[in-house]
């Protein structure tokens, strides 16, 4: 099994395109219209409708083998010709065949709320992952490329997304065993990355609000898998794709059951982290519901203001009466901020959005790249505003006001730069572990 | 994952192995075999499927794929091939309610446990339990002891598994993924118990 790029794919489709414009192509051309249309008599039903496609690809399969168009084509010409054609057709018939039950809906739904409140608290030692795996630019392209599988309607691309989130996971794996003289890692160590993976892969809970106000579509795992499942080539859902898309299923799987038993914690711990992950999802409800306001608006509660299932003390604290051990804190909540403020970009720029219908705090610089600014990494011990005390308490509380009121950003600006915030550019770690 | 051998690969009398390229379509001359490993983690799955596909592993090699999926395609005297589709699972408890996802539509069952663990030998009787259960009615099952090169440490005898492989009907081994100890002679094994479709 080979993980074919997205351009190649892209090129093989331009090809199937053309020849379904040749003169000589109208019998395909009409064949493949009137099996589209046929769709339009039947009620949705996802069991029929992929046996329906699958017993379609296989005569047009022979179709083509004998098609004068294909007179004298390698093997490898005809399979793109039904990948060509297995695209056009599930891209044309995506609406209806694509969670189109109320059941998927449901599924989900709540595969979606485990993993938003499981984002809350779960960490790589709930699953034992080992330290030596804990790579978080690696495990940043990973989550990265499984996000993709929504970009893609066709069944083929959204298996390669996932194919290739478990390549980079496995090069990871790779690599720690060259550089620490192991034997690669078998499925021990790939399945709970791949777990935890998926759980920070699902658009974070801050983004979840945007996404909401802006009737986006939830994640939908299910769907996503059920998908590729039904219609994807049968022929080409085998080997190693077979297994890699078998993981995710299991993962799917362990997530739906995952209770006080399935974690390295405390049957105690996990149910105060799950109630309190609840009750920071139902503060979350209260912005979501005031959606004629065009800004998710803040629970005040004591100066601190809870959004999104996280909260954002000193919103009312005065520069006088902040103390050094509040300086942790806030470079806590900074940080946080802005690794949310990244997804944020991440998504929205996935998005095919009206910049006019944007909340407008989400305007102007938000949409640049994610690549732009460096990440919230840094060590506190390499900053030397944590070391200032009295004549940075001022900036302090712009840090707070900036990220939390508004996209200006310290570390975009020269402002940043002074502060010592080191612009460790998130792509250069992307080319460094892609070099890998 | 403490099976990385020092010595030198001792496969040289294999029957001899082709490429692993994915050859499409099986027929009656050229199988192709959904197998799936089982066993607690630690009692080295990933290890002997290393030494299987690898010979001895070789961390120069370009490999763009990890070791909980390869494949391996071994000659048969007989002219047949036999390519080994071979689906690790993870084998922590937590993950256990997970298995049939991977064995359904298995082939054969490799379930491992570990001589020196007595708990790994009574994990690999749960996992042919669920076989017998669950498992496709005509699944091969095999019976792996690795770790056959800590004999010292031996804590499961070699009769308690004999019997309780023979009971099952199930073929039983025991390899060292570190020396390599019986570790082609469990697939050529296999491959043979294999029911040969009849050509048309």
């Amino acid at each position: 099994m080979d993980f074919t790029s997205s351009s190649s794919s892209s090129l093989t489709f331009t090809d199937f395109l053309d020849r379904m414009r040749h003169p000589a192509s109208i019998d395909l051309v009409r064949s493949i219209k009137s099996f589209i249309v046929s769709f339009s008599f039947h009620s949705a039903n996802s069991e029929n409708d992929s046996k329906r496609l699958q017993d379609f690809l296989l005569a047009m399969e022979t179709t083509i083998k004998d098609h004068p168009l294909w007179a004298g084509a390698s093997w490898e010409e005809i399979d793109n010709a039904i990948e060509g054609l297995e695209k056009y057709v599930m891209t044309k018939l995506f609406s209806r065949t694509f969670a189109c039950s109320p059941e998927d809906a449901k599924s989900d739904q709540e595969i979606s709320e485990k993993i938003f409140l499981l984002q809350h608290f779960v960490r790589p030692e709930h699953l034992d992952i080992p330290a030596v795996y804990q790579n978080e630019s690696a495990w940043l392209i990973a989550e990265k490329e499984l996000q993709k599988i929504n970009a893609f309607k066709a069944p083929r691309e959204k298996l390669l997304c996932i194919l290739n989130c478990c390549r980079v996971i496995n090069n990871l794996l790779l690599n720690v065993s060259i550089s620490t003289n192991h034997v690669p890692a078998g499925a021990d160590d790939f399945l709970p990355v791949l777990i935890y993976i998926t759980i920070k892969a699902s658009p974070h809970c801050f983004v979840r609000v945007i996404l909401n106000l802006m009737q986006a579509n939830p994640p939908q795992l299910h769907s996503n898998l059920k998908f590729i499942q039904l219609f994807r080539r049968q022929s080409k859902v085998i080997s190693e794709a077979a297994y890699y898309l078998t993981n995710l299923i299991s993962v799917e799987s362990f997530i739906n059951g995952l209770d006080a038993n399935s974690l390295s914690m405390d049957a105690n711990e996990f149910q105060e982290k799950m109630q309190a992950a609840r009750l920071a999802k139902a503060a979350q409800v209260a912005p979501r519901n005031i959606s004629t306001s065009r800004d998710p608006q803040p629970v005040h509660c004591n100066k601190e203001i809870h959004m999104g299932g996280s909260y954002y003390p000193f919103m009312e604290a005065e520069a006088g009466k902040l103390t050094v051990e509040d300086v942790h804190k806030l470079l806590s909540v900074y940080k946080d901020v802005v690794n949310k403020y990244s997804v944020l970009c991440q998504a929205v720029r996935g998005l095919p959005l009206d910049k006019e219908k944007l909340p407008v705090a989400l305007r102007g610089d938000l949409c640049d790249s994610i690549l732009e600014h460096p990440r919230a990494d840094c060590n506190p011990a390499e900053q030397d505003v944590v070391e200032v005390e009295g004549t940075k308490e001022k900036e302090k509380e712009t840090f707070v006001e900036s990220t939390v009121s508004s996209t200006r950003h310290p570390c975009c600006s020269d402002e940043g730069q002074k502060h010592g915030f080191k612009p460790t550019r998130v792509m250069a770690k992307i080319e460094i572990a892609t070099a890998q | 994952m403490g099976c990385s051998a020092s010595l030198p690969d001792r496969n040289t009398g294999r029957l001899g192995v082709l490429s692993s390229e994915n050859s499409g379509v099986a027929d009656s001359k050229n199988l192709r075999v959904k197998l799936v490993l089982l066993g607690d983690s630690g009692v080295g799955k990933s290890c002997i499927v290393l030494r299987f596909v690898r010979g001895q592993f070789d961390p120069t090699s370009k490999v763009t794929v990890g070791a909980s999926f390869l494949s391996q395609t071994i000659a048969l005297q007989d002219s047949t091939t036999v390519k080994f589709e071979i689906w690790d699972t993870a084998g922590q408890e937590r993950y256990a309610a997970l298995a049939p996802l991977y064995y359904r539509g298995a082939a054969v069952a490799v379930v491992v446990y570990d001589i020196t663990s007595p708990d790994s030998f009574k994990k690999a009787q749960y996992w042919v339990k669920e076989l017998q259960k669950h498992g496709s009615p005509d699944i091969i099952m095999a019976l792996v002891g690795n770790k056959a090169d800590l004999q010292n440490n031996r804590e499961v005898p070699v009769q308690d598994a004999v019997e309780y492989a023979e009971k099952n009907g199930m073929f039983f081994i025991e390899t060292s993924a570190k020396t390599a100890d019986n570790i082609n002679e469990l697939f050529e094994e296999i491959a043979k118990r294999l029911p040969r479709v009849s050509s048309s």
